[in-house]
């Protein structure tokens, strides 16, 4: 079995089975997956950054601890930096990597179905319900463990207002976006008047949740997301696949075989309850959803976003946010979330000015 | 092959076909005609169910294609829609594998017949040569050619095309068409296809179905059924039809519906009476193909 692992078909040998210009074929015993040359690149890649990225992270702050000391300690060798890399930098730094992952998946199922860029978590209310639900839970003096469970229904129940009011005519039309920007506004507004009203303190402690820290977290909320993904991973692993057919208009699709509706269904439906779960997690952490599968659509040079370059693009993004977070202004600790959208914006930006001047 | 009963489909409140029995013959050529708005792609889009009817079947050789499991009638016919959407940067060979998806799984996304049928669906669409491009780079007829090979690349055994030549030049149309008529005579396919040009449809249809208001006017080969009276009925239009000078089909001239017209005109046709039956002694016409 380790060995029926290879790659078909070089460029060089255009064989009957090599139709595809820049995919490979991927064979495990029967199963038999396309794959894009480049997207196998850029996957190492990201792989390697985001591991040059996790033991950077490892080894920066007070105390610094010195990369191979930071490897001795993983290798459970046992040093004296235990205490430190192990107990209170790692649970955050995986609880990073593993959030980041989430939000490049939630964003990428969310963009490709409705075929729109702007069509991410963040953008289009899924995010701000949540942050509506956290915010009421946390000014209202429920209990503390409420909350999450408060923010990932929240964003469940935006998800449905927003679809329900924006598929009148199928996901793809403009008008989805439309709602979902219309919705995100009103709830941004709610939240703007629980805060207001509530206790100065309480609204202090939304106002840092809305933001989105990873400080101060770690296992608990990691073994959520990861959980929540373990969980999806057989729908992820058709996901990858059936996002081929998302660039389709319905009745293309239904002529060969397939059925539009159920399948945006199920990779929408995947998409919202990744990023509510996620989001419930580690608070409104803005522009990873947004900004991970355009740019790693970018790199592979795909028709649509990359499932798995987005989810490592969406790791190392988050991983670094919080590393600067905690470093740049040392000792004032800024949030992941401020760093993800100092980074996110103008990046994005440049992105697509840089993709209209291209002419394909 | 494919057969409609008391078929009642239409659009929100507006009923476009109202009871329709219709049978389509196989390993022909199949065309259906008609005026704007008359039900011809509503036809055919529920014969392709595309569009659910509100009453009756669709039969695909005697079982109800709805009942149906949407892969497997993926695998017996190939649908071309009218205008489909090009993706974004996809290539042509891609888009042309897309068209094997009803032989896939996620767990088995390709296999050495899959890459046959897209070679040979290349091939057979003259394609072959713009593997590697973007679809979206390519010109109207290339962009036809291309979504024809994909549903050639489904390997069914019938097709069933929505106004395959809109939007193209003359001579891409006769390129189209002279495809669709290689695929009937020579790989035995049934082909139905909507065509708004009455004299391309007479010139390539074995079988001809003229509709109007959500009904068949009338349905035959060509030569039988192509009358004055006819495209007076369903178009509601005077015309000559006179035997063509290449293929010896029937050839449809609008009539001179305007004076200043007839002012120039030189021929000696000057009214609607003066049609022109086609007879059996109408020159045997060949179709000539293009080479390749």
């Amino acid at each position: 079995m380790s060995a029926a692992t290879r790659l078909a078909a070089s460029p060089d040998t255009p064989s009957a089975v090599d139709r595809l210009p820049g995919r490979a074929l991927l064979r495990v015993g029967p199963v038999r997956v396309q794959i894009r040359r480049r997207s196998v690149l850029v996957a190492v890649a990201l792989t390697g950054l985001l591991a040059m990225a996790m033991v950077l992270s490892l080894s920066l702050g007070t105390p610094y601890v010195a990369p191979a000391d930071v490897l001795r300690a993983l290798s459970g060798a046992g040093t004296p930096y235990d205490l430190v890399v192990l107990n209170l930098r790692l649970p955050r730094l995986v609880l990073a990597a593993v959030a980041g992952a989430a939000f490049g998946v939630a964003g990428t199922l969310i963009q490709s179905v409705a075929r729109n860029p702007l069509a991410s978590p963040d953008v289009i209310g899924i995010t701000q319900g949540a942050g509506l639900a956290a915010t009421v839970a946390l000014t209202s003096g429920a209990a503390a463990v409420l909350v999450a469970p408060a923010a990932l229904a929240g964003g469940l129940v935006a998800a449905l207002v927003v679809f329900a009011l924006g598929t009148r005519h199928g996901l793809a039309a403009q008008r989805f976006v439309l709602a979902g920007v219309a919705v995100a506004f009103a709830l941004r507004a709610l939240t703007e008047v629980v805060m207001l009203t509530a206790d100065p303190i309480d609204g202090l402690r939304a106002q840092v949740w809305l933001i989105g820290t990873l400080a101060g977290r770690g296992w608990t909320e990691t073994t959520w997301i990861a959980g929540t993904l373990l969980i999806l991973l057989p729908v992820l692993a058709w996901a990858g696949w059936a996002l081929n057919s998302t660039a389709l208009d319905d009745d293309t699709a239904k002529g060969i075989g397939l059925r539009p509706v159920a399948r945006r269904i199920g990779l929408a439906g995947t998409g919202v309850i990744t990023a509510a779960m996620v989001t419930a997690q580690v608070g409104a952490v803005d522009f990873v959803a947004l900004v991970a599968p355009q740019v790693a659509r970018r790199l592979v040079r795909a028709e649509r976003p990359p499932l798995l370059c987005a989810a490592l693009l969406g790791a190392l993004l988050l991983v670094l946010a919080d590393l600067a977070g905690r470093r740049l202004f040392a000792p004032t600790q800024l949030p992941a979330g401020v760093l993800t959208a100092a980074i996110g914006g103008p990046y994005l930006l440049y992105l697509l000015l840089r993709g209209r001047r291209r002419p394909s | 092959m494919l057969s409609t009963r008391d078929l009642v489909a239409g659009y929100d409140e507006r009923t476009v076909l109202d009871g329709l029995d219709l049978d389509l013959p196989a390993d022909a050529f199949t065309v259906i005609v008609g005026p704007n708005a008359c039900g011809k792609s509503t036809l055919l889009r529920t014969l392709a169910r595309l569009l659910t009817p509100r009453r009756g079947t669709v039969l695909l050789d005697g079982a109800a294609i709805r009942e149906l499991p949407t892969r497997e009638v993926a695998r017996r016919l190939g649908v071309l829609p009218q205008s489909p959407l090009v993706p974004e940067g996809v290539t042509v060979a891609d888009l042309v594998g897309r068209g094997r998806q009803p032989y896939q799984r996620w767990w088995r996304q390709w296999s050495e017949q899959d890459g046959a049928a897209v070679d040979q669906a290349m091939r057979l669409a003259d394609v072959a040569d713009l593997a590697d491009r973007p679809v979206d780079t390519l010109s109207g007829g290339q962009r036809q050619r291309v979504w024809i090979a994909m549903t050639l690349a489904q390997d069914t055994e019938a097709l069933l095309l929505d106004e395959p030549t809109t939007f193209l030049d003359l001579a891409h149309q006769v390129e189209v068409l002279d495809l669709l008529h290689r695929l009937r005579t020579e790989r035995g396919r049934t082909v139905v296809a909507v065509l708004h040009d009455l004299n391309q449809a007479a010139r390539y249809a074995d079988h001809l179905i003229a509709m109007r208001a959500g009904a068949v006017v009338a349905a035959g080969p060509p030569r039988a059924i192509l009358t004055t009276d006819l495209v007076r009925e369903v178009f509601g239009l005077d015309c000559l039809v006179v035997p063509c000078p290449v293929t010896g089909a029937p050839l449809v001239v609008p009539a001179i519906t305007s004076p200043t017209l007839a002012a120039g005109a030189s021929s000696p046709a000057t009214g609607s009476s003066g049609a022109v039956p086609v007879g059996e002694d109408a020159p045997a016409g060949s179709y000539p193909s293009k080479g390749n």
